[in-house]
């Protein structure tokens, strides 16, 4: 499939744009690599990957994550999928926390928080109870299962302030800015509209340059 | 030590190293990605791109800052 470039007219050969748009929603920019567009391709992933590892960095890395309880809906997550390598182990995590006992993925990286009371794996509990001193954990006599005796949420916010939201702010805005690059790399530039010249019934704007030339 | 341990160690020094940051400091790189990404999502030739890229740098910061301008002059007057 080819597409016109806005600036000169040219043709931009956009390869299996279904294709390349997935590798721009897995990894900002790749879609683009994938397709030979290189500037764009290396331009999307300096500013759009800079930005998610600098929100990750201002919020201690706990601020992508995938929380949709009742009461609890992590809403800046609709945004933060726009980056695949993001919002898969994300959901991942989530998934995986949300019935005790499963393993998350090594790390810990992007799982969501622990709510107050919410059961928890015996291994996960050991980790965090080592990362996060301030975390306690508690054995509900009822059914003997091990469970959140404190909202990590909280415990976050506490350590981490105002920069819980920059670094959430920030990992946000790149994932819907990525929205951009995948649209890019499935159907080539954006085309602002044609201005109305009255009595103007010429090609597009692409193909005048074309003929100019 | 996993990354969780070293995300735990870096969180108080990260806080710290960024109290310093004015907040508005911290909005600059966003605005100045979203201009790149705007300005890419229209263009191919890199001049373009440049050209859209600080056009884009000026309509951003002159809305965000008249909303900035508005918010400050409400705040000093509540």
């Amino acid at each position: 499939m080819v597409a016109i470039s806005p600036d000169d007219g040219s043709a931009i050969d956009l390869r299996e744009p279904a294709r390349a748009a997935l590798l721009s929603w897995l990894v900002p920019g790749l879609g683009q690599l994938y397709q030979g567009r290189r500037l764009k391709g290396w331009l999307f992933m300096t500013a759009i990957v800079g930005c998610l590892l600098a929100g990750l960095w201002i919020g201690g890395g706990r601020v992508a994550y995938c929380l949709w309880k009742p009461g609890a809906r992590r809403l800046e997550f609709i945004g933060q999928a726009g980056i695949g390598s993001v919002a898969l182990p994300a959901l991942i995590q989530s998934w995986s926390l949300s019935t005790a006992g499963r393993p998350l993925l090594p790390g810990g990286w992007f799982a969501p928080p622990l709510m107050l009371h919410q059961p928890v794996a015996q291994a996960y509990a050991a980790r965090l109870q080592r990362s996060e001193p301030a975390l306690t954990f508690y054995r509900d006599a009822r059914d003997n299962s091990l469970r959140s005796g404190a909202d990590q949420l909280s415990v976050w916010y506490l350590a981490l302030g105002r920069f819980f939201d920059v670094g959430t702010l920030y990992v946000t805005i790149a994932g819907l800015l990525n929205l951009l690059v995948i649209y890019d790399a499935w159907a080539g530039p954006l085309r602002d509209a044609e201005p109305a010249v009255a009595g103007d019934a010429g090609p597009p704007r692409g193909d005048r340059a074309k003929a100019g030339r | 030590m996993t990354p969780a341990h070293l995300a735990t160690i870096a969180m108080p020094v990260v806080a710290h190293a960024l109290d310093h940051v004015p907040g508005l400091l911290l909005g600059l790189p966003l605005l100045v990605a979203a201009s790149l990404v705007f300005a890419a999502t229209r263009h191919e030739d890199p001049a373009a791109i440049k050209r859209g890229a600080l056009q884009w740098l000026g309509w951003l910061g002159a809305v965000l800052g008249g909303v900035l301008v508005a918010v400050l002059i409400l705040a000093s007057l509540a």
